[in-house]
């Protein structure tokens, strides 16, 4: 029995450890798992790699191992990946594998593809069937804790929206000989590009949500010698980054895991940013680069007052060294520190809370409902993009249509199901429907 | 007395004569049993045929061989593409009909099919032994048997007319109910129900004040329906008109509204939404200052016509006094009254795939039996039960049209899977897959799959051979022909493509975009000759508009094939499933899917609940390996 689609999960618990495995199985398992490592992977050959994002920035080192079919836990062509136990590490690589093409898997389908392909015993039966029932039935109580409160009430918002304007586009394509009145195309245009706007930011919201579990990156930039180091360690409150006065010194990116209000931080030091450097420190520059477009928050020093430039919406722009300059040297929109001395440190912590949007009371459900939520939401936006496209460019309406069609399929994952009839009950209340 | 067929199909409507033709032209020795032969190809309701989603029935029906589209070329007195502007997926052709004419050619159809014999006697009993039917009772106590039998009795089972506070029993205005052979079907476990529909009263055309409304004419140039089809066909082409109801029409409506028998709850049976009496609409939407109604001539050798929008079981004279206040009515006269009938339905979640009863063996229903409304979706569900009756007395595999693959498909899996609470019509918004399944690429979809059956002609098979092979050799043309920047002028490239050519372009990827269509290469002659048969070019057009969404559905399409290959055995128990719910448990039993894939579309189903069957379907299959 052949899967279509390529699936992904840890393997191992979740947590610190010393070593987790991710697994993916199906079709796709083994290009995906060549492009996560940058490398062509032999039959069951343990190799040493790098695990990449897809802005090839290195997230980790570990073990990459390929089982084709069906000689694989599941029967299809598996790859499995060993990274560092470290949420941060493993939940990045999960996000890369979505990004690749593998969804992540639902509970129990790892056993079910295996008993599927026969490569469990018969006996493993009543286990696998307890396994996916109770995967369901987690994921339903995951699902019921996040339909709770604001996302849920949100999701129900745009559903109405979306609903609403489906109404109308079903009844002129249906009902376009009835005497009814449906909205225009530049209506529906404003209303979708409304929607889009709701789904943005509904997006973004639930994209900090699933932040708190899996942590944030903070990368630390600025030209040389403006005491980036100095602010790492401080942040740290230990020494990991070797400081000194001399420009350049900091030639790759050095990371440390840190809590700042109870939340988990991958924090990135990385090389100044100047244009005369050798060749090693250029290296050092392209990966701040990526590190900085992959960053949910950058931390601009500065240590000169005439040195700021304009900032970006995820950036925080300090100044660092005050105490070798005068109070009346300060500017405004820059948090004042001294890294020496540790002033102004605890406003800069308090600052990257709220920079993350984050208020650390509320605990979220488990990670894995709310990344598929994500998911859906992004498919959504996805469709109402194209949906609004369609609109702009005049396509035929029945593209809009399947664009709205495969949006509201996406949040019915989401929200549950919803049935062409139901679509139907919409149009007949909202129109005078019938000859 | 006792005559030997091998397949009987009770009912001569729009079901009933396709399944007959369906199942004799596979070579099927076959029974057509009528109350009347005079009413054989009656249409009921209003005199049209096609219309939006409806029309893609028709055109299946026609690439399978059957009768519909070409009766309706044949008949068809106003021909008109719906949703023209529109994508091609939604477009519609609708033929207002000759009454009379359409009748006709049915009747002119079955006369001459081979190995199709027609019986004119009402059907009281049908014969079952060992849960298996072998044939029908007649009035006259005529016994006929056979190995399949189709119901396609419309309307007439315990048919009820409704009209004001009188009622009647009645298949039909003029013609009896069929109460003998309902009491008998309700003996059976079929589970039995109740539903409703209505008509507008007639109305004599010599008393309309037509300069009162709006004229309607047909396209031009006119559309066919078969594929086989020919403008030359249709004979003389005539207007409808539109009038509109007004503020007296409604307060008349009102006024009596307790003597609606829908109202003053004598009717119990559910009406369809989209279908509404004229005393819903006003019900309903009480903020409308007026309804449309739309003027339908009945033929060219009759002066009544049907005015569509004006359903109504109101007593006469409310009908009259409502009728009267209509701009362009004002003194016109009745033909016939409007009336309400009620009538038995099953429950189509007692049918299988292939629209044989589970509880019964060889006894197939079709039509509006299975709670649909509609002459499209009667003939379709007609022409399946016709080929599987047939099927049956072959003793070969039954034939399951899929989701992805025709609206018919779409439309029985929605009937077995999901059942019906109100008369059931098709929309295009039913189908998932509606890009994929158009009015234009009905015969590309199912001409094979008929040529296999049997069910059609040389001429169609060969007609059907040129244009697949055509469009596939010019496809690849396109997609092998290179324009070059040098082929044309900068202000060429602007004028015919949207921007001037910087690089080499396949003539298939430029037919992509928006601004181009295949007549736009009429230009470039070096590149020529090109086809000209206006179906190839439409083709061609089509397939390189929606290129990106073809590729979309046919990959979901694929997705789901898995579930669709998955066979769920008939004798399946659910109850050894572990970790189902109750609630899905119960859906499952009721409907016994057939497929993974259909069990999958049942209300309620989770996909958690999908994979336990899927595991436990395999479990089983390797204890029996």
């Amino acid at each position: 029995m052949e899967s279509t689609d390529t699936i992904c999960a840890l393997a191992t618990p979740t947590g610190n450890a010393g070593v987790a495995v991710i697994r993916i199985s199906g079709p796709l398992a083994l290009p995906i798992g060549e492009q996560i490592t940058d490398k062509r992977l032999k039959p069951r050959y343990a190799h040493f790699v790098s695990f990449y994002d897809h802005h090839k920035a290195t997230l980790d080192e570990g073990i990459a191992i390929y089982f084709p079919k069906p000689n694989s836990f599941t029967g299809e062509d598996v790859v499995e990946l060993h990274p560092h136990a470290n949420p941060y590490i493993y939940q990045h690589l999960l996000t890369t594998l979505n990004k690749l093409g593998a969804r992540l898997a639902i509970a129990g389908e790892f056993s079910e593809r295996a008993f599927l392909n026969g490569k469990m015993d018969l006996t493993q039966l009543e286990a696998i069937a307890d396994l996916i029932t109770s995967g369901s039935e987690q994921a339903a109580r995951s699902a019921v804790l996040s339909m709770q409160g604001k996302f849920s009430k949100q999701v129900q918002e745009i559903l109405q929206q979306l609903i609403l304007i489906r109404t109308h586009i079903e009844a002129s394509l249906d009902f376009s000989e009835e005497d009814i009145e449906v909205e225009t195309r530049s209506k529906m245009g404003e209303e979708l590009t409304i929607l889009n706007q709701t789904l943005e930011k509904l997006f973004i919201a639930a994209q900090q949500g699933v932040q708190l579990q899996k942590g944030a990156t903070i990368v630390l930039t600025g030209r040389p010698n403006v005491g980036k180091s100095s602010l790492f360690n401080a942040l740290c409150a230990e020494d990991r980054a070797i400081v000194t006065n001399i420009p350049g010194t900091t030639r790759d990116v050095v990371r440390a895991d840190i809590q700042i209000g109870g939340l988990p931080i991958q924090l990135l030091d990385t090389a100044g940013i100047r244009e005369q450097a050798e060749l090693v420190e250029q290296e050092g520059i392209s990966r701040a680069h990526s590190a900085i477009e992959t960053a949910d928050l950058i931390i601009h020093v500065v240590d000169k007052p005439q040195s700021i430039l304009t900032s970006k919406s995820n950036e925080i722009i300090v100044l660092n060294k005050i105490d070798l300059m005068d109070a009346t040297e300060t500017i405004r929109d820059a948090i004042q520190v001294s890294a020496k001395t540790g002033e102004g440190l605890k406003q800069l912590q308090d600052q990257i809370t709220i920079a993350l949007g984050i208020t650390i009371q509320n605990q979220e459900p488990p990670f894995s409902a709310r990344i598929r939520h994500l998911e859906a939401l992004k498919r959504s936006k996805h469709a109402v993009q194209t949906a609004t496209q369609h609109i702009q460019h005049s396509s035929p309406i029945e593209l809009v249509a399947e664009e709205l069609r495969l949006a509201q399929q996406s949040l019915a994952e989401i929200t549950g199901d919803f049935t062409p009839d139901d679509l139907l009950d919409y149009v007949f209340r909202e129109f005078c429907i019938g000859k | 007395m006792q005559q030997e067929f091998e397949v009987i199909i009770v009912g001569g409507g729009h079901a009933g004569t396709e399944a007959a033709l369906a199942s004799a032209r596979m070579g099927v020795k076959t029974l057509l049993l009528t109350q009347n032969i005079e009413t054989i190809g009656q249409m009921s309701c209003n005199p049209a045929i096609g219309g939006i989603g409806k029309s893609h029935l028709v055109k299946e029906i026609d690439a399978m061989g059957g009768a519909m589209a070409h009766a309706a070329d044949l008949a068809g007195i106003q021909f008109r593409v719906l949703n023209r502007r529109k994508g091609p997926a939604v477009r519609a052709t609708r033929a207002q009909t000759d009454r009379a004419l359409y009748r006709q050619t049915i009747r002119t159809l079955v006369e001459n099919q081979e190995n199709l014999s027609i019986f004119q006697q009402e059907v009281d009993d049908i014969i079952v032994e060992n849960e298996t039917v072998k044939g029908v009772v007649t009035r006259m106590g005529l016994r006929f048997t056979a190995h399949a039998v189709v119901l396609t009795v419309g309307t007439f089972l315990g048919g009820c007319i409704h009209v004001g506070e009188q009622n009647f029993k009645g298949g039909r205005a003029g013609d009896a109910a069929s109460i003998k052979l309902a009491d008998r079907l309700r003996e059976q476990p079929l589970g039995v129900d109740r539903l409703k529909t209505g008509t507008p009263p007639r109305i004599d055309g010599r008393s309309i004040d037509y300069s009162k409304t709006e004229e309607q004419p047909g396209d031009n140039p006119t559309p066919v329906l078969s594929f086989m089809g020919n403008v030359k066909q249709h004979p003389q082409q005539v207007s409808c008109h539109i009038t509109y109801t007004n503020q007296t029409s409604h307060e008349i409506i009102r006024a009596s509204m307790h003597k609606s028998p829908i109202y003053s709850g004598a009717i119990q049976g559910v009406g369809p939404r989209y279908c509404p009496s004229i005393e819903d609409k006003v019900t309903r939407f009480a903020d409308r200052d007026r309804h449309q109604v739309f003027i339908e001539p009945e033929g060219l050798n009759t002066h009544e016509v049907y005015p569509n929008g004006i359903s109504t079981s109101l007593p006469y004279d409310v009908q009259l006094d409502m009728v009267h206040s209509i701009a362009g009515l004002e003194n016109c006269h009745i033909t016939r009254p409007g009336y309400a009938i009620e009538y038995d339905y099953f429950n189509p979640m007692g049918l299988k795939a292939n629209l044989e009863t589970k509880s019964l063996t060889g006894l197939f229903f079709a039509g509006q039996i299975n709670g649909t409304t509609g002459y499209e979706e009667a003939g379709a569900q007609g022409l399946m039960a016709g080929i599987n009756a047939a099927r049956t007395v072959q003793q070969k595999e039954p034939v399951i049209l899929r989701r992805d693959q025709a609206y018919i498909g779409v439309m029985i899996d929605d009937l077995i899977t999901r059942g019906t609470q109100e008369p059931y019509r098709m929309f295009t918004s039913r189908a998932e897959y509606r890009l994929v399944l158009r009015e234009d690429n009905a015969d590309l979809r199912l001409t094979l799959l008929a040529q296999e059956l049997g069910l059609i002609d040389t001429l169609r098979w060969e007609r059907f051979c040129w244009k697949k092979e055509t469009i596939e050799k010019e496809q690849s043309r396109l997609d092998n022909t290179f324009v070059q920047p040098s082929h044309v002028s900068k202000a060429q490239g602007e004028n015919l493509f949207g921007s001037s050519l910087e690089r080499e372009y396949s003539m298939s990827n430029l037919l992509r975009r928006p601004e181009v269509s295949y007549k736009t290469f009429a230009e470039l002659e070096q590149f020529g000759p090109y086809m000209e048969d206006r179906e190839v070019i439409e083709q061609l057009d089509i397939q390189a508009k929606y290129a990106g969404y073809m590729q979309r559905q046919n990959a979901e399409i694929q997705k789901s094939k898995r579930l669709e290959d998955t066979v769920i055995p008939n004798e399946f128990n659910y109850a050894n499933v572990k970790g189902l719910s109750n609630e899905v448990l119960q859906k499952l039993s009721t409907v016994k899917p057939s497929t993974v894939s259909q069990a999958s579309r049942i209300s309620g189903m989770t996909p958690a609940a999908v994979s336990l069957l899927l595991v436990h379907l395999k479990g089983q299959s390797r204890k029996q390996a």
